[in-house]
């Protein structure tokens, strides 16, 4: 061992020992007794019906980018309820230990909760709601829908996506087992130096916390390598840049972002590794170390990540606005404009998380100047936004609703966040209730976009739409719940209150913390409320199933292909005429969406390698956290040979002989007919354009038929 | 008709008020950011009023556009005109880049300037509060885990959970930590200000009223960081000095040896004030100097696993330290 450790160490079980499981805890115990339970139920399950082998085959070894999208998306909505419990936690701990007259129980002084639990929880919370519930909600979403908003049949490496989805996935096993094996992390989600130095966190938490936060920054920086080379690449012919759809254009945005500052973070925590694990000095307080060094270096990589998950919100919003106001996004170009300076400015931003670190005026003006400067694209967008739905028909289905919201969300927050710029006043509300007021606006803006985008796109991915009273119903309990929490926790922020207080010491902040737990209960309706919205949806999906084209007036090219979109999601490639190319072609009446001729379709093969890999690398992060070097050792050797062995298979694709394409569209079809919808589109004739263009109709079949791109046309 | 509109607007006067009697009726003093007592946290109120008042504007008008045109343009019986080929314009593109670019423009102005008027290494706010003659108090702040230490250099005396100062007086701050980062925070007085292990930062603060304000760690640092609060008594000149001279009276000293054991991790749940005289000569620096060479007092393990065990195993320790 080249550090002092307190506690036993064992080269067989290195740190790990029977006491380092929470069999005590009157919280976590019962828990691990449920997820027991539940985890048998659903190998029951399978079992009992037979479904292994249909989980192997479509689900666990797929390379199909909407089912890795899908993956992605229910590991970031069982992380976002794990991340909720947290907040639960939080909010009622905090409620209850207001004074120091407050009881404690279960150990704790005051409340429930000690100090040790409880910056686990918060710590726990950060972590999970941002890179595992935000950030895999977010890149499903990207991975289902950027391919076929460009018309490629998958992304640009399947495989490389698959591996990304597991890697994300070990890191979501891994801080779900730091719940019943040894501790978390008490240093908050982006960890505070030094307290994750030796010294002051002994145990095991920060590292499980660092090899998760690695896990998270490899899985991402793959994802966007895969993203960005899908959409340079891969495009359908006609494409061209200023045609990108402008969700596409925020996924390659905000994967920029990613692919250029993840490597900050995979540093800034490798540097804690060798501090932690190798006995060096890179942010200890002593012996030539920084520690501000650390916080400059995480919010290098912070404040980018942020925009990472807003500018994919910010896209879907400029989805779904469109297409519920009936006309095109206002000013396209300005709106990748600002995407991209929003983009361009996450670069210079980061110091603003600490301008009470004590950096002399000049370098805060700076900081302080940049990061008003975001506002002005920000400003722009949301400028944009209401214009698209002036002189629109808007219609308020759930999708829009969210969307709507998102909007006004971003309104209060670009007030807050203005506040936060300037440092005359940062100096009162740094490191108080406000900014977490704040900065849960904004990750509300996403979260907003998220439902709204799920709700949006389900129908193209399932072929059936989610019930709208119950979408409504849950709209607007989230929202309350949202209010009842967040506008107390903005006064509490004036009143003084600071965040992370695990006692609170003013007995006059009780009565705004007591209405927070009642947002909180609100919000557990709004849960309840999504689990029966699913549930109705899908015991009426026959009823609600839908053709191509759902919403009747979407505008992108996704909305072409058949609902749910077949494994090969384009028979054939299409050629691209127009920005809005659906909306270009239902105007000029090329809405028959069966081609002239069908073509072999190339597709790449299933594998089990990725989801070898991610088992390995959870064993790896598990072996790293408890100093088990034989289990590292192991996992990190079989690694690097599967990686080997699998880059000298050639054989990774085959081809669908074009008469089996056909047979397959046919079905589509004939299933299109067979709910009695029509094959494309128009749905209940939502789109009111006059008759078909005679001129451009001439120049041949809908879909892909070689129909060469008329220059001129409206782009 | 006319008196019943008269009454009306009698009502909607009072009714605009509502909102603040659902702040649960309490005075201005709970907002501790509104009720500002000296010139530093003055100043961060007067450039939180410009900000908001200029950001409200933009942010309330384009919400009510947002609003109207929602209402406006609706599928079902709005009145709008529905062009479903408008995606463009000119000058509604100028306005909407030029309105953001001019609003930061102007608040850049105010940004820079309110960095420099509180910069809290040299705030010129306090220079413009001081006369000649003034003779500013110098205060060097040491935080352990987790207790806050007040040294008071000139006078040999130190001071544990409490600050006294003087009214009217600048009073300097150096700021240092044992362990890990704080952040010196008293709402109504001063900002908030990181005190880094083995870093030496500063701050400053005046005090118009004399009272007693709240202070307390703002950032996290383990186990005993929500316990972390001390009183700040804003005291008349001559209450000062007496007070000055009691605590040079009080028996405990403060030599490194002292603080040694004084910085020893302890959770501070009765916030008691405690005295030392006989402070040694330059304990700031050399505690500064000891922690950039690596002094650490280290933590246990899971050390608040359970706190009511933990604190009685804290009693235990520090009566047979006592007694020792």
């Amino acid at each position: 061992m080249l550090v002092d450790l307190q506690g036993p160490w064992s080269p067989l079980l290195g740190r790990l020992a029977l006491s380092q499981i929470p069999y005590e805890n009157h919280i976590l115990a019962p828990l691990f007794v449920v997820v027991v339970i539940l985890g048998l139920a659903i190998i029951a399950a399978i079992s009992y019906f037979g479904k292994w082998g249909y989980l192997w085959r479509e689900w666990l070894t797929t390379v199909d980018h909407k089912k890795i999208g899908i993956m992605y998306i229910l590991i970031g909505l069982v992380m976002l309820f794990r991340g909720f419990m947290d907040a639960l936690m939080i909010r009622t701990q905090q409620a209850m230990a207001v004074g120091p007259d407050a009881p404690g129980y279960l150990g704790a002084l005051h409340g429930y909760l000690a100090p040790y639990h409880f910056g686990q929880i918060y710590s726990a919370h950060g972590v999970i709601m941002i890179l595992l519930a935000a950030t895999p909600l977010l890149v499903g979403i990207m991975n289902v829908i950027v391919p076929l908003q460009i018309g490629a049949r998958d992304m640009a490496y399947p495989y490389l996506n698959a591996l990304g989805l597991w890697v994300t996935a070990a890191a979501a096993a891994l801080v779900m087992v730091s719940l019943f094996v040894g501790d978390f992390s008490h240093n908050g989600w982006f960890g505070i130096a030094p307290i994750f130095e030796l010294s002051y966190s002994p145990g095991v938490g920060v590292d499980y916390w660092m090899w998760v936060m690695q896990l998270t920054a490899l899985g991402s920086t793959l994802g966007s390598i895969n993203i960005l080379a899908t959409v340079v690449k891969m495009r359908a012919p006609g494409m061209t840049w200023l045609r990108l759809p402008i969700f596409t254009w925020a996924a390659v945005a905000s994967n920029i972002i990613a692919l250029t500052s993840f490597p900050a973070l995979t540093v800034a925590l490798a540097l804690i590794g060798f501090d932690r694990y190798l006995g060096t000095h890179f942010f200890t307080a002593g012996l030539g170390g920084n520690l501000m060094l650390y916080t400059n270096l995480f919010w290098i990589w912070g404040h980018p990540e942020v925009y990472f998950v807003i500018l994919p919100a910010f896209g879907m919003i400029s989805e779904i606005i469109p297409t519920f106001s009936e006309k095109p996004l206002f000013g396209y170009v300005t709106m990748v404009l600002a995407t991209f300076g929003i983009a361009g400015a996450s670069w210079a931003v980061w110091l603003h998380h600490f301008f009470t670190m004590g950096a002399g005026p000049a370098v805060n003006s700076f900081f302080s100047v940049a990061t008003m400067l975001v506002g002005i694209p920000t400003g722009v967008k949301v400028f944009n936004w209401a214009f698209t739905m002036y002189r629109g028909r808007l219609r308020f289905e759930t999708a829009m609703l969210w969307a709507v919201g998102a909007v006004f969300l971003l309104l209060l927050g670009g007030l807050t966040g203005m506040m936060l710029a300037i440092p005359a006043i940062n100096y009162m509300v740094h490191n108080s209730v406000f900014v977490i007021a704040h900065f849960h606006q904004m990750l509300l803006v996403i979260v907003y976009a998220i439902f709204g985008a799920v709700t949006y796109w389900w129908p193209k991915v399932f072929g059936f739409k989610l019930n709208e009273a119950w979408g409504k119903a849950v709209f607007w309990l989230f929202t309350a719940g949202s209010v009842l929490v967040f506008v107390p926790m903005f006064t509490l922020g004036f009143m003084g209150m600071t965040r992370r207080l695990d006692y609170v010491f003013n007995t006059q902040w009780q009565p705004l913390l007591d209405i927070q737990v009642l947002g909180i209960a609100v919000y557990s309706l709004s849960v309840l409320a999504f689990v029966g919205m699913l549930y109705v949806s899908i015991r009426d999906h026959a009823k609600n199933q839908v053709s191509v084209d759902a919403w009747g007036t979407a505008r992108s090219l996704e909305w072409m292909t058949p609902s749910p979109v077949p494994f090969y999601n384009f028979a054939v490639v299409p050629h691209i005429n127009a920005r809005d190319e659906w909306a270009w072609r239902k105007e000029h009446g090329f809405t028959d969406l069966r081609p002239d001729h069908y073509e072999d379709i190339h597709m790449p093969k299933n594998t089990g390698i990725p989801l070898i890999l991610g088992a390995l690398m959870f064993l790896l992060g598990f072996g790293l956290t408890w100093r088990i070097w034989w289990l590292c050792a192991l996992s990190l050797a079989l690694i690097i040979a599967l990686v080997i062995i699998r880059s000298f298979d050639s054989d990774t694709g085959y081809t669908i002989p074009a008469d089996e394409v056909e047979r397959m569209e046919r079905g589509h079809h004939e299933r299109a007919r067979a709910v009695d919808l029509p094959a494309a589109g128009v749905l209940g004739g939502a789109i009111a354009y006059g008759q078909a263009d005679p001129a451009v109709k001439g120049q041949g079949a809908a879909l892909g038929g070689g129909m060469t791109s008329p220059e001129g046309s409206r782009v | 008709m006319d008196m019943w509109r008269k009454k009306l607007a009698h009502w909607v006067r009072y009714l605009a008020l509502a909102p603040v009697l659902l702040l649960n009726g309490c005075s201005t003093s709970h907002f501790w950011l509104f009720d500002p007592k000296g010139p530093m946290a003055n100043a961060d109120l007067y450039y939180m009023v410009i900000d908001v008042a200029v950001m409200l504007t933009i942010v309330g008008i384009t919400t009510l556009m947002i609003i109207w045109f929602l209402w406006r343009y609706r599928k079902s019986r709005g009145k709008g005109t529905y062009d479903p080929k408008w995606s463009h314009s000119n000058a509604i593109e100028v306005v909407v880049w030029g309105i953001p670019i001019i609003a930061v423009a102007f608040l850049s102005y105010y940004a820079i300037e309110g960095t420099y008027a509180l910069n809290p290494y040299d705030p010129t706010v306090i220079k413009e509060h001081t006369v000649a003659g003034d003779d500013p108090l110098e205060v060097d702040v040491i935080t352990t885990d987790w207790r806050w230490l007040f040294i008071y250099p000139k006078y040999h005396i130190a001071s544990v959970n409490e600050l006294v100062v003087p009214a009217h007086t600048p009073v300097y701050f150096r700021l240092t930590s044992s362990s890990v980062v704080n952040d010196f925070f008293i709402p109504q007085l001063v900002g908030m200000i990181d005190v880094m292990p083995g870093m030496r930062t500063k701050s400053a603060l005046l005090a118009n009223h004399v009272g007693e304000y709240q202070g307390f760690s703002a950032d996290y640092s383990g186990a005993g960081f929500s316990w972390m609060q001390f009183r700040t008594k804003v005291v008349s000149a001559e209450q000062f000095q007496q007070w000055t001279q009691q605590i040079q009276a009080s028996p405990r000293q403060l030599s490194y040896a002292a603080f040694n054991e004084f910085a020893k991790p302890y959770i501070d749940v009765s916030g008691k004030p405690e005295y030392f005289s006989g402070v040694q000569d330059g304990l700031f620096d050399h505690v500064l100097g000891e922690v950039m060479n690596g002094k650490v007092w280290p933590l246990p393990m899971a050390m608040t696993e359970n706190m009511v065990d933990y604190m009685k195993e804290q009693n235990a320790r520090t009566s047979t330290r006592t007694s020792n």
